[in-house]
């Protein structure tokens, strides 16, 4: 489904984050990408999702068969990627359902599908809500606007459940969650694993990944994956911290 | 010939002077004494002054020139019947939840355009014309008042010209629930300019309000004043929209003074037009009155567009509530001055004035302008003003999830509107105008 080969980014004042990236990810499996600060992993969701104001320099990122970095992140939404967001984006203004069908329809047209009636968009909201423990009120105010972290995070997870991608990442999306939150949050990711679904979680913390066992888990350091294991090695990552990766890479 | 006149006289003044003198377009038929002695004596001011130039400070913002060079005179007396043209505008622009509808042609009441058969009683509405047959003492009391300052060239050429407009006086005490709507329209068979002057009275815990709308054909010049009387626990609110053609000026003037406790909600919505100029002046007259001026403007192409707000103190423990959004795309331009005035002895006023503005290219721009000015020690008075961009985090979060960037951009601009509509109290009165403005949006960035 995803496949990185070699991927360079560097930030518009020069800086090289990324120096070589190779990653494959197949359809049905869940990924973590582990790393202590500063050795890449937001950037690497950001290269991914399309964000402006990184120069990919050297590589290529192929998904489902078509470069990735030639489309707009607009496209590679409605081709089914989804990047739920270390720091969701408060939009006042505009409101979370609104936000939400907008979202739905533009990637429906895109598949060639008919659009939802509001109905139709209500009862399919209704049903994710449950499983996420989100109130109704949060559907009625302004996208992420005087949300609590927690609340925004599971929004993220709320969006990827009705959105239903092909592709999720996750940047740290259990940083700043108390237990119960965390739990929350991975029930939702583990409810939205399937057999045509790829998932990549990127965490700075084991903790996640006691909820949710991931297939491969990779170690991010400089810029580099310089450790690729099954779940076992993040509980050893966890046990001899990050400090011993300055040898390895 | 030109007039011979012992004032005076600026030479972009001159034609209109000489319009004035032909008689034709100055004083009509029948009109009293006053009103005629009136005319003459704004006609003079007007002589005097001439047009604003840029190098005066409230009309800094705007370019006039094509005005002093080429004159438009009043559109003349007989108002051409009112087409299929028309009534197409007038379906389009109508507002469904209206209590009575006045509609001015070009400048002039149209009885069978208009439904104001079957009114409450204690309230008047009608033409300015027939106001001044019938509520002569009501016409002449507000006209005749002193006015709030002295160089008000435009108000001076309406006073001189005005034709019509309409005129709604609520009794004390007489509340209407729904909007009265006034829908102005220009036919396009006219050219030249088109002066309204009107008049709202509300009465002594009186309650009203009212729907503006000003649209039409071709080119014109419309120089609007509205005058408010609010008495005492008085409730107005005036929603002005001005969906005006590519090629049309508009002078939009709001005076109003407010009695004690009496409330005023003002909203202006500058979506059309190719210069848009729209003041509001506001004398708090009487003790803890509170007013609310709010507004928008959206602008693209060449549009200008200025929001020009007084509010003056005169009187202890008034409220004021100022929040203005302006949006520029193309090479549009748009401006804000808002002025509080707080005189010595009105103590514990609380003021407050927002100015937020979005310039969508590089070749438009908005000037923002607060000037407080504060003469008493005891009171609460802020501003913010603030000129940028979409947010880039917001677009991009939205893009991630499909939106395409055009609609992003439209939803954050709409977003970013909405918030000062949605200070507009009446729900109707909201629907409509975001229905506008979703309109306006959409060919914003064509």
């Amino acid at each position: 489904m995803l496949e990185i080969k070699n991927l360079h980014a560097r930030l518009a004042d020069g800086r090289e984050i990324l120096r070589g990236i190779d990653l494959a990810v197949n359809s049905g499996e869940v990924h973590a990408i582990m790393g202590p600060n500063g050795s890449g992993k937001s950037t690497l969701a950001a290269v991914l999702a399309g964000r402006d104001g990184y120069d990919v320099s050297e590589g290529t990122v192929t998904y489902l068969g078509r470069d990735l970095l030639t489309m707009p992140a607009d496209e590679r939404a409605r081709e089914g990627l989804f990047l739920a967001f270390q720091y969701p984006v408060e939009i006042p203004g505009v409101n979370n359902m609104y936000f939400l069908r907008a979202a739905i329809n533009a990637q429906r047209r895109h598949r060639g599908e008919p659009e939802l009636d509001a109905g139709q968009f209500l009862r399919a909201v209704r049903a994710q809500l449950k499983l996420l423990d989100i109130g109704e009120d949060l559907l009625q105010r302004a996208v992420n606007v005087g949300f609590s972290g927690g609340e925004k995070k599971r929004n993220e997870i709320f969006q990827m459940a009705m959105l239903a991608p092909r592709l999720a990442i996750l940047d740290e999306t259990d940083s700043g969650l108390d237990i119960d939150a965390l739990k929350v949050v991975a029930r939702g990711v583990n409810q939205q694993r399937a057999p045509d679904r790829a998932i990549v979680m990127i965490t700075h913390y084991q903790r996640l990944l006691s909820y949710v066992e991931p297939d491969r888990v990779h170690v991010l350091h400089g810029g580099r994956i310089v450790e690729s294991g099954d779940k076992d090695l993040a509980v050893e990552l966890e046990r001899r911290g990050y400090g011993l990766l300055g040898d390895a890479a | 010939m030109s007039a011979v006149v012992d004032f005076p006289v600026k030479p972009e003044a001159r034609p209109y002077l000489d319009a004035f003198g032909s008689g034709e377009r100055g004083r009509r038929a029948g009109e009293p004494d006053w009103l005629a002695g009136y005319r003459g004596r704004s006609l003079a001011r007007f002589a005097e002054l001439g047009f604003p130039s840029r190098r005066s400070e409230a009309w800094r913002y705007l370019d006039l020139r094509a005005l002093e060079e080429t004159p438009m005179l009043p559109a003349g007396a007989v108002r051409p019947a009112a087409g299929a043209a028309t009534h197409a505008r007038l379906a389009a622009v109508g507002f469904a939840g209206a209590a009575y509808r006045l509609v001015l042609v070009d400048g002039r009441f149209a009885p069978e355009l208009s439904a104001i058969e079957g009114l409450s009683s204690g309230v008047w509405l009608g033409s300015t014309a027939a106001a001044i047959a019938e509520r002569p003492d009501l016409v002449r009391s507000a006209i005749e008042a002193p006015s709030f300052e002295t160089a008000r060239p435009f108000a001076a050429l309406n006073a001189a010209f005005f034709a019509d407009g309409f005129v709604l006086d609520v009794a004390p005490g007489v509340v209407l629930d729904r909007p009265v709507e006034i829908i102005h329209l220009a036919s396009g068979g006219t050219g030249g300019s088109l002066h309204t002057r009107s008049l709202v009275a509300v009465g002594a815990g009186g309650r009203a309000s009212i729907l503006e709308t000003f649209a039409g054909h071709g080119s014109y010049w419309r120089n609007d004043v509205v005058e408010l009387r609010l008495a005492a626990g008085a409730e107005f609110a005036r929603v002005g929209l001005v969906e005006e053609t590519a090629d049309a000026l508009h002078i939009g003037e709001m005076l109003a003074v407010l009695g004690p406790a009496s409330r005023l909600a003002s909203f202006v919505l500058l979506l059309g037009g190719r210069t848009v100029r729209h003041e509001a002046t506001v004398r708090s007259e009487g003790e803890a009155t509170h007013c609310a001026l709010h507004g928008a403007f959206m602008l693209s192409g060449r549009q200008e567009a200025n929001i020009v707000t007084t509010v003056d103190h005169a009187a202890p423990g008034g409220e004021t509530r100022e929040v203005f959004k302006g949006v520029a795309a193309g090479r549009a331009h748009g401006a804000f001055q808002g002025r509080i005035t707080v005189r010595p002895g009105a103590q514990k006023v609380d003021a407050h004035q927002l100015s937020r503005n979005l310039v969508l290219s590089p070749r438009a721009a908005i000037d923002t302008k607060p000037e407080l000015e504060i003469y008493a020690d005891d009171v609460k008075c802020s501003h913010g003003a603030a000129v940028g961009d979409l947010d880039e985090a917001a677009l991009f979060y939205l893009n991630t999830r499909g939106i395409a960037r055009e609609e992003a951009r439209r939803m954050l601009i709409e977003a970013f509107v909405r918030e000062a509509v949605e200070l507009v109290d009446s729900p109707l009165l909201r629907e409509h105008l975001l229905s506008r403005l979703a309109r306006r949006l959409a060919k914003l960035e064509e």
